[in-house]
């Protein structure tokens, strides 16, 4: 396997608070890699650095073999990487299709440049049926024409992943992407974001804080402590690193 | 799954009804009703420009007067300093000014500022465009520019003589229908679509691959020249291009109008502009009475139907259906 996101010496402060310090982090292609650690860690902070939403005081982020460290997430989304937030981030006076459209548009003038932006009213029918593709997959069925700030908790984040999955991405974080479900809805995440890892071929980012969730997903674990990774490997090798027990899973 | 082509048939249908009453204005009013009829019609899209920044961008301009401004300016230097030019080009270079101003001024704020700090800053660039012209000689200072010809166009068949006012007043009509269709076509593309996902949640278009910046810029900059575009179709109608219209006073009328006819509704600036162009009428004897009914009826509007006469229109309908849906996709604009 080789890797497709790889930090060297990542380094972030806020004001006098040095919340991510000389960290260096892999990701191979094709794997669903886990980072965890206590309240406070540096994992969210490390997600918004790699995905570009902060820029890092030091180090550097390749994607690909391609050196992304001073692009914009934006500039690195159209690279291929997607992201899911920890509250779902979407459009919420319009309805869940014309969401789904627009990131499917998106994508299109990403790829295909401006000329697919003025000319016409209506998504064009390929965009339609894609839409409807995606509904169908991430089960949104009862949910399309509903404004989306209405819809449920669960059906935000599901809408939210249908739109990542919209852009075609080669890696996709997801920050947190069972946080605030119930039990049944938590099982039934874990379920859909191994289907759609699978069907698509996609090499998974995740935090989570929900150990089912972890090691139902998890092909590869790092735990984040002060900042520092203290640990990164296969699931029960982690599981069974005497510090890791220490600093967390022994708080659980 | 929204219907666009419905949503297509009736606002062509809308906009047909009000073309029409435009349409038979010189047939049954006099000459100043006419007069006022071409300038509100000319305000309905000056309007409707503001509103693709507000409803459509979120973004909140107070300084619309420059490019109204800009543009007739424009449009009066092209015709008394380079009468060889022809009509049309004339138009072109106003909206073209328009969107100069647009480009340099939005690059500025939109990158230094938002929300109100935004607002408060396009208010300063367009003072700044005032002074310029009331310190330019070349521009009439005070005085602005007067004397501005109607046109004849030559549109090689055949000469289209628009020197009479109510020609000029079906020209009018024309250049302001073609540019709401235009301002409504781009707000229902794919490009409209996006800059309202933009101000729903700026964070996720980025996340999408999309550059936020470029995006508002060139909403601005469309914005901007449509606004232009109105003034350079004015100047020639009201012949004289004068200081007051880059004044700040303007950059309140769409606003005004917006507030009046509903900011969630693509055609609320129209409802708003018609609705202060015959209030401005029924009161013209009176000497401030017209201020004072337009002022009581923005506070009655923005106090008891904050959604404008059309979100209130909307609201009652959707009772009476006894749908119990707040919001919907197209009225969650109405958020003056």
């Amino acid at each position: 396997m080789t890797s497709i996101l790889e930090a060297r010496g990542i380094q972030k402060s806020y004001g006098a608070v040095r919340v991510l310090e000389n960290v260096d982090f892999d990701l191979q292609d094709g794997e669903a890699h886990v980072v965890i650690g206590p309240n406070g860690a540096g994992k969210t902070t490390l997600f918004r650095c790699l995905s570009g939403e902060t820029r890092v005081n030091g180090g550097q982020i390749k994607f690909a073999g391609q050196d992304v460290t001073a692009l914009t997430g934006a500039q690195r989304v159209k690279l291929g990487i997607g992201r899911t937030f920890q509250v779902a981030r979407i459009f919420p006076d319009m309805s869940a299709f014309e969401n789904l459209i627009i990131a499917i548009e998106t994508r299109e003038r990403n790829d295909k440049g401006l000329r697919f932006t003025f000319g016409y009213i209506a998504p064009r029918q390929q965009v339609v049926d894609e839409a409807e593709r995606l509904v169908v997959e991430l089960g949104l069925e009862g949910a399309v024409d509903d404004v989306a700030g209405t819809l449920s908790h669960g059906d935000k984040k599901r809408l939210e992943l249908a739109m990542s999955l919209a852009l075609s991405p080669r890696l996709l974080m997801l920050d947190e992407p069972t946080a605030g479900m119930s039990p049944s809805d938590r099982a039934e995440a874990v379920r859909l974001i191994a289907q759609v890892r699978k069907g698509y071929g996609l090499s998974l980012l995740l935090t989570e804080h929900d150990m089912e969730v972890v090691f139902g997903l998890a092909t590869r674990l790092t735990v984040l402590h002060h900042g520092e990774i203290i640990a990164s490997g296969e699931p029960a090798e982690v599981r069974s690193d005497s510090r890791v027990r220490e600093v967390y899973l022994g708080q659980h | 799954m929204i219907d666009y082509r419905a949503r297509f048939r009736s606002n062509l249908l809308i906009a047909s009804c009000g073309l029409a009453v435009f349409a038979v204005v010189p047939l049954v009013a006099n000459s100043g009703l006419m007069f006022l009829a071409g300038l509100v019609a000319i305000n309905v899209v000056f309007g409707l420009s503001w509103n693709l920044l507000f409803s459509g961008a979120g973004l909140l301009s107070f300084g619309h007067a420059m490019f109204f401004g800009g543009g007739a300016y424009a449009m009066a230097v092209v015709s008394l300093r380079l009468p060889e030019l022809p009509f049309l080009v004339g138009l072109a270079v106003g909206a073209g000014c328009g969107a100069l101003i647009a480009l340099i001024f939005g690059f500025i704020a939109l990158r230094r500022a938002s929300g109100v700090y935004f607002a408060v800053l396009t208010l300063a660039f367009s003072e700044l465009v005032h002074i310029l012209i009331t310190k330019t000689t070349f521009l009439g200072r005070n005085d602005g520019l007067v004397g501005v010809p109607r046109p004849e166009i030559d549109l090689g068949l055949f000469r289209l003589d628009l020197t009479s006012a109510t020609a000029y007043y079906y020209f009018i009509i024309v250049a302001m229908a073609a540019a709401a269709f235009a301002l409504w076509c781009f707000q229902n593309s794919p490009a409209g679509r996006l800059i309202q996902a933009i101000k729903q949640d700026s964070v996720r278009t980025a996340f999408l691959g999309t550059s936020v910046f470029a995006w508002q810029l060139t909403a601005f900059v469309l914005s901007g020249a449509i606004a232009a575009f109105c003034g350079a179709v004015m100047v020639p109608f009201t012949q004289i291009a004068s200081p007051e219209i880059a004044y700040w006073t303007v950059s309140t009328q769409p606003i005004l109008f917006t507030l009046l006819g509903g900011a969630g509704n693509f055609w609320g600036p129209a409802v708003g502009a018609i609705l202060f162009g015959a209030i401005d009428y029924g009161t013209r004897a009176m000497h401030g009475l017209s201020e004072i009914t337009v002022g009581t009826l923005l506070l009655v509007v923005v106090l008891v139907i904050p959604g404008g006469l059309l979100g209130f229109v909307r609201h009652r309908r959707k009772k009476t259906r006894g749908t119990a849906k707040a919001s919907t996709a197209e009225d969650t604009g109405a958020r003056p």
